[in-house]
């Protein structure tokens, strides 16, 4: 492979040829209730050529057929001349990387029946089905994949990279009197087989939880103080700032550059919040980005203060700051663009019991069903909560949903347990019509002095 | 491929049936009014399914340098771990004549695509906000067959052009957009409505006015009113029967909704890309009422679906394929309270705003399909919506949001306005809800 793609770059005329090739194969599992809904293997193989010549825009063909690859080269480069740039792109400088990163396997999927996946998510789904007679319904799936990565450039960069990548999830659905609730399971990981065997306890979790819910009022809505968990803290850190940290949001843009000045105050002293795709084994790890950029530790806020942002090349480039590993795509049908790899709120001081001896009243919101923002505007909804009174956790409570603005609600986070950790969930991050990233977050216990909170009004 | 496909499952399979998709996307982009970059999309991809004693297999591929029979293969194992399913391919080759292609479409030049891009860039531009554009052109094929003797092709193209306009003063970011789509070029008036909807919604978005709170009548505009069809969508979606979980369940012909709600899915409308012949699993494709006059008619079915809830029940021609996984269920143009015109007239609030003392228009929310759906329970806040003050939009609202259920607000509805239009394969007119919650801060 690696010859061909080489021939390919030096039969290219542009200025800069970048190819990129993958092969997935994917294994996926699904139970519907007691069902087994499906069980498929598929193989998926294409390739990404993109290329950028002086004076001209970004040409990029995605292609199925990989022998069609020097048509492709062609049909990219045309595409690139068809546009006129009066101010060049430009691409930061990174030095040529050469790397064989055959990312541990952990236990080969490939190497598994379908039949021993099909059997291990049943056990799992049986656990939630055997709860009780509340759950009326469950959804879990396997999901595995292993994806020979290709990756060369016209500046000599060339890797070959084997990434694993199993995830699982159950949702078990509880039913009674006309009220129906839902609780998630789910597990994501840069890893094979070895690691999929000790979930058992967390889906029974998940199904005792539905069940629980049924008979826990809706949270009163209202202002509170307000403890997430380092799961919901994970997820608010990437969808209410993280986001705003991608340098394409701001490298065009003179307003949203301001808003966004390096030693602008986001927060208090505790604060600190960083992006790191070289942790191993994480969702959103991988040694080299999709422009063959080294993965790092970036750090975006230190002590309240933004200090750094996730760039590409390109933003980089455009910024006069340094390229941090932040380019991704989805697949070989999308050129990569700067996203998050493995987000975090660094780790405070102290016990979760210390963050909240002295909330009198307020609400603990626990694990994630989803968040989106609108730039400063954001919605989280927990999938539980409970109340804390006088120092203790107290009722469990549904319906949690955050809502707020962003510059706010990070000015209020007032303290910051020690215990960290990072999230090891499924799902992943839609941005540009590339969805779902493998993407991951970590926390600890992040206490905000005062947040909405939805719910019954009134 | 098709063909090949086919003698493998014969060989290898009691009956089973292929769907074999190639597509081209260009896409043009815009960053910040400039044209930054083109792209161009190619691919084809494989999906079968078998019947083997009685059992159900999937099996999908890009890898078309590999033979048929190796999918085949694949979907055998598949289907070995499978349950008894007595799903029944349709033996139909005859379909309804359905417009699903635009010559001009399938030949525009990158230079036509740029062109359109740069008439929007230069109408919107304004010194304090970033614009982008996206023109996107795709051409694809489809083509299945079956071991029933069931076969068919046929091609569709589809042309989409997106406008997002961004403005970041202080702390407030605003962001509008809106896009024109079509099986054809945009003409004219197709791009005038684009770039009057969002002239219009960001004058107005530019004076901020405080919410007003508490039980209120509620403008949703079409691209507002996803929150309040997504229960729905759910709850008509045969998928969903046959869990046991439908709200609408046993509820055919009862009057549920106020009697001003009417749904119909129509995959045969002329120039929608959602529309087609049939359906990926070789069923023709017909119109479906789903509720009438507020009474639940018919839910979406595909072959298993159909198959599972068993007596009479035939597919609806709502089944769907990609290259990879099976079949799923999915409405095509989804059709809710006036019938789709082919030159809609656009304005905010669609005349319903005019007998609103103190009430909201919503035009979109954040978190939608977060949550508990199903049950038809909402609460959100807004991503952009507008004070509505003696019959007049007075402003921007930020910081509120709005709440209630679904199955509750739509047992009486406050009027449907006259500006019906397309919101990706949803038709609707802006909706007067009375009675929402609104929380403002």
């Amino acid at each position: 492979m690696r010859d061909v793609l080489d021939a390919a770059i030096r039969a290219s005329r542009a200025d800069y040829t970048e190819i990129r090739v993958e092969r997935t194969w994917a294994t996926g599992v699904s139970f519907r209730g007691a069902r087994l809904e499906s069980a498929t293997a598929s193989e998926d193989v294409g390739g990404c050529v993109r290329v950028l010549s002086k004076g001209h825009g970004w040409g990029v063909a995605a292609f199925t057929s990989l022998n069609q690859l020097p048509a492709m080269i062609e049909r990219a480069q045309e595409l690139s001349r068809a546009i006129v740039l009066d101010e060049p792109i430009r691409l930061a400088d990174v030095s040529p990387q050469t790397a064989e990163a055959l990312l541990d396997l952990d236990g080969d999927v490939r190497g598994i029946s379908l039949a021993e996946k099909t059997r291990l998510i049943e056990a799992y789904n049986g656990e939630m089905l055997a709860v009780s007679g509340d759950i009326t319904d469950t959804i879990a799936n396997y999901h595995d994949e292993v994806t020979e990565y290709w990756f060369v450039n016209s500046e000599g960069t060339s890797l070959h990279e084997l990434r694993p990548e199993v995830t699982l999830s159950g949702t078990a659905i509880a039913r009674k009197n006309g009220t129906i609730e839902k609780a998630l399971e789910s597990i994501g990981l840069r890893k094979g087989w070895n690691s999929v065997h000790t979930f058992a306890e967390g889906f029974k979790k998940a199904g005792e939880r539905a069940s629980h819910l049924l008979r826990a009022p809706t949270v009163r809505g209202g202002n509170y103080p307000v403890v997430l968990d380092p799961e919901m803290a994970g997820v608010f850190i990437h969808e209410a700032f993280g986001h705003l940290s991608e340098a394409d949001f701001v490298y065009e843009n003179p307003q949203a550059r301001e808003m966004m000045t390096l030693g602008r105050r986001f927060g208090r002293k505790v604060l600190n919040v960083g992006d790191n795709g070289a942790v191993p084994g994480l969702r959103g790890t991988m040694p080299f980005d999709d422009e063959g950029v080294p993965t790092q530790d970036s750090v975006l806020i230190k002590e309240g203060e933004l200090v750094g942002r996730l760039h590409s090349r390109e933003t980089a480039a455009r910024m006069g700051e340094r390229p941090t590993g932040n380019a991704r795509a989805l697949s070989f049908r999308h050129p990569p663009i700067v996203r998050m790899t493995n987000t975090y709120i660094g780790n405070g001081e102290g016990t979760f019991e210390d963050l909240i001896k002295d909330v009198k009243l307020g609400v603990y919101a626990c694990s994630a069903f989803g968040g989106q923002t609108m730039l400063e505007s954001f919605s989280f909804t927990a999938a539980y909560g409970y109340m804390i009174r006088d120092g203790q956790v107290a009722e469990l409570v549904k319906d949690v949903v955050l809502a707020g603005n962003l510059f706010q609600t990070l000015d209020r986070i007032e303290r910051i347990a020690g215990d960290f950790q990072w999230n090891q969930i499924g799902g992943g991050c839609g941005k540009a019509g590339q969805a779902y990233l493998p993407v991951t977050e970590g926390a600890p216990h992040v206490r905000i002095e005062d947040a909405l909170v939805g719910g019954e009004v009134g | 491929m098709i063909p090949q496909a086919l003698d493998a499952l014969k060989r290898a399979a009691d009956a089973g049936d292929a769907c074999w998709r190639r597509s081209e996307r260009t896409t043009i982009a815009f960053e910040s009014g400039r044209l930054k970059s083109a792209a161009v999309v190619e691919e084809s991809g494989l999906n079968v399914r078998v019947l083997k004693d009685g059992k159900v297999g999937v099996a999908g591929t890009t890898a078309t340098d590999a033979p048929p029979s190796d999918v085949v293969t694949r979907a055998l194992a598949s289907a070995a771990l499978g349950e008894p399913l007595a799903i029944e391919f349709p033996s139909a080759n005859k379909f309804p004549s359905v417009a699903t292609e635009a010559k001009s479409a399938g030949v525009a030049s990158v230079g036509t695509l740029a062109d359109i891009g740069r008439g929007l860039v230069e109408r919107l531009s304004r010194p304090d906000a970033q614009i982008n554009v996206t023109v996107e052109r795709e051409v694809a094929e489809t083509t299945i067959g079956n071991t029933a003797g069931g076969q068919g092709s046929y091609r569709a193209t589809g042309v989409s052009v997106s406008a997002d306009i961004a403005r970041v003063s202080d702390n407030d970011v605003l962001m509008i957009y809106d896009y024109y789509a079509g099986v054809g070029m945009p003409d004219a008036a197709d791009l005038d409505a684009v770039v009057e909807s969002i002239k219009t919604r960001l004058e107005l978005a530019l004076t901020i006015v405080a919410s007003p709170s508490g039980s209120l009548p509620v403008v949703f505009s079409p691209m507002g009113l996803s929150a309040i069809l997504l229960p729905l969508e759910e709850a008509l979606s045969g998928k969903t029967l046959i869990q046991g979980i439908s709200p609408l369940q046993g509820k055919v012909g009862e009057a549920v909704f106020a009697e001003a709600l009417s749904i119909t899915d129509d995959p045969t409308l002329a120039n929608r890309p959602a529309s087609y012949p049939f359906d990926d699993e070789g069923v023709p494709a017909a119109p479906l009422p789903l509720i009438e006059r507020g009474a639940p008619r018919h839910f979406v079915h595909d072959l298993e679906t159909a198959a599972r809830l068993g007596g009479a029940q035939r597919s609806t021609g709502h089944g769907h394929r990609g290259v990879f996984g099976k079949p799923r269920l999915s409405y095509s143009n989804f059709i809710v309270g006036t019938t789709p015109t082919a030159r809609p007239r656009w304005s905010l609030g669609g005349g319903l705003t005019d007998g609103i003392r103190d009430g909201l228009l919503i035009d979109d929310l954040i978190g939608v399909g977060q949550g508990n759906v199903i049950g038809g329970a909402f609460s959100h806040p807004v991503a952009l919506a507008y004070r509505v003050q003696n019959g007049k939009i007075t402003g921007r609202v930020k910081d509120a949001a709005v709440a209630g259920n679904v199955y509750d607000l739509l047992k009486t509805i406050g009027g449907w306005g006259d500006d019906g239009r397309w919101v990706g394969t949803r038709w609707s007119p802006s909706l007067l809800l009375e009675g929402v919650s609104v929380a403002g801060r």
